[in-house]
């Protein structure tokens, strides 16, 4: 374990109990160090949030330790708490307060100095372009601009970790690229951030690091390189079908989905010059509107290993 | 010295999250005191000089005690409720201080009722108190059992469950409770179950503080006070303190 290690979980499980008792973290490893952008990936009731509870002491581990800047953060939660800065899932309420008086209120109760504070927040409001509601009731603002918020309140004084549950959640397309730039802007400046997320391709070109979680365990970990390079050498075609016609792939293809008016499929990198001539006449047919060929994407990856599981978790389940 | 900031902090956190309704709440906070001053004088007619002394002193208990066991539990559970209680508590504050911060916010908030209830029943009833010195830290110490317990039962109770309980404990504090009148009115159980209870020893300490030629509180019912002080205290940073 290296020095700039910020967060090192090892063999963490939670079982919460009760008449339908959920094993929601069952083993897990992770390592964020300093520097870092790790994303989280997983399914609805994968077990991230309960790993985030964890590691910020509002649930007791039944096994399993977590190391926190040093700090073992489960004999120590006070301490931990002090190591680290959390953006929940859930907007936190801000209604009486405005975005920027929100932002200064927390930078200060995180132990920041009123002039710093005041300064960085008002950085945060420039670099998400927050100006035009930073000073307006909190009644007032979008979902969106609340979420920049809570974002701005979590970064506005850091702890050694950085947890983001799903920030870019409601945040228009213009201003999520200015968040992921603030994120990657954290761990450059020396912070871990551990980054929950369902959103894996805007994720893919920001962390260094990625964890696949499901059933409370870790499926895959690695660089978003190592984990798509089962894939390389495959590309995925997408082509959006116009209503009423039907499409039969060439020879090479895999059809991978289907939905209204939208088909994709996999091809070996080889034959995608065939393919790509055999799509261009479907557009001249008027069988297809548009056609693209992309590189397999980190979430092809992501949902066929979570689909792997599943095939195997029946079993599992019967026997639990 | 960092406690302190941080109470205040959070303090002005919660104030300012409730601005909308502060001038309403304190509106409604005095209408209590005065409230239960006037209604009870006409429930009685005229009442004879002790009897009025007795009302007059009881009504700013009964201030204290609906601020702290309804308020503070209902901003409690509503926190619960929106979600904002468990990402307070993520944040690196130790956590009595969300009980201090709290408490501090109501207390503040129930004074000016407070100060008017007493200022209101002396001119109505026409009586003269006699303030002790250890008014103010007396009143402080039933401000901040009231809001312990409230606290303590918003924390162990679920937020509709908890905003029932403390709706029927304001009536048994407004009626059954000998606050506004002697406890020699009540049953001998219900005089019993008082000995035990907190809210006896409140008014009997607030009447001291406000008219001690004519009132004093007994060790036993300090000692019965602070004991719960110290217990709902202790129940409510635990509560705060658990994890899931």
């Amino acid at each position: 374990m290296g020095q700039d290690e910020v967060l090192t979980v090892r063999g963490l499980r939670k079982r919460y109990r009760g008449r339908r008792g959920v094993q929601a973290n069952d083993g897990i490893d992770l390592d964020v160090r300093a520097g870092q952008v790790v994303g989280l990936l997983g399914h609805n009731g994968a077990g991230k949030t309960t790993l985030v509870n964890q590691v910020v002491g509002l649930v007791l581990p039944d096994e399993g330790t977590i190391v926190l800047d040093g700090i073992d953060a489960v004999a120590r939660p006070g301490q931990a708490r002090a190591r680290a800065s959390i953006q929940a899932q859930a907007n936190v309420p801000i209604t009486g307060l405005t975005p920027r008086l929100a932002i200064e209120l927390v930078g200060r109760l995180r132990g920041g100095e009123r002039s710093a504070v005041r300064t960085r927040a008002g950085e945060l409001i420039e670099a998400l372009d927050l100006g035009p509601w930073a000073d307006t009731r909190a009644e007032k603002v979008s979902g969106g601009i609340a979420r920049l918020t809570a974002f701005a309140m979590t970064v506005v004084q850091p702890g050694r970790l950085v947890v983001l549950d799903e920030p870019t959640n409601d945040v228009d397309p213009v201003r999520r690229r200015l968040l992921w730039q603030q994120i990657r802007r954290l761990a450059d400046e020396g912070a871990g951030v551990l980054l929950v997320t369902h959103n894996v391709r805007e994720a893919e070109r920001v962390v260094d690091r990625l964890a696949v979680l499901d059933h409370g365990v870790v499926l895959a970990a690695g660089t978003p390189a190592g984990l798509t390079a089962s894939r390389q050498g495959t590309l995925t075609v997408e082509l959006d079908l116009l209503p009423g016609a039907t499409v039969t792939w060439p020879d090479g293809v895999v059809a991978r989905g289907s939905s209204r008016l939208r088909e994709s499929g996999s091809v070996p990198a080889e034959d995608a010059a065939e393919v790509v001539r055999w799509a261009q006449r479907q557009v001249h047919q008027g069988a297809i509107e548009r056609y693209s060929l992309v590189p397999a994407s980190l979430e092809d990856v992501y949902v066929e290993l979570v689909e792997d599981e599943r095939r195997d978790a029946p079993a599992e389940e019967v026997a639990a | 010295m960092t406690a302190v900031r941080q109470t205040l902090l959070l303090a002005q956190w919660q104030f300012r999250r409730q601005s909308t309704f502060l001038p309403l709440l304190v509106v409604v906070q005095v209408f209590i005191a005065v409230a239960t001053v006037v209604g009870y004088g006409l429930l009685v007619g005229d009442p004879p000089p002790e009897v009025a002394l007795y009302l007059a002193t009881g009504a700013p208990t009964i201030t204290l005690i609906t601020v702290g066991l309804v308020m503070t539990p209902q901003l409690l559970a509503q926190s619960k409720t929106e979600g904002s209680l468990d990402w307070m508590r993520t944040l690196p504050v130790p956590r009595g201080l969300f009980l201090a911060s709290d408490l501090l916010v109501w207390t503040v908030l129930a004074l000016p009722g407070m100060v008017l209830g007493v200022l209101v029943g002396a001119a109505r009833f026409d009586i003269e108190l006699s303030i002790a010195p250890w008014l103010v830290p007396a009143t402080l110490l039933v401000s901040m059992t009231a809001a312990a317990v409230g606290y303590a039962l918003a924390s162990v109770l679920p937020p509709p469950l908890a905003s029932l309980v403390t709706q029927m404990l304001v009536f048994v504090v407004l009626l059954f409770s000998p606050v506004s009148y002697p406890a020699e009115r009540m049953p001998t159980w219900l005089q019993q179950v008082h000995e035990w209870a907190p809210i006896e020893p409140m008014a009997q300490l607030v009447r001291a503080g406000l008219a001690q030629d004519a009132f004093t509180i007994s060790g036993r019912s300090l000692l019965v006070l602070v004991v719960w002080c110290l217990v709902a205290t202790g129940a409510a940073a635990m509560a705060l303190r658990r994890r899931a």
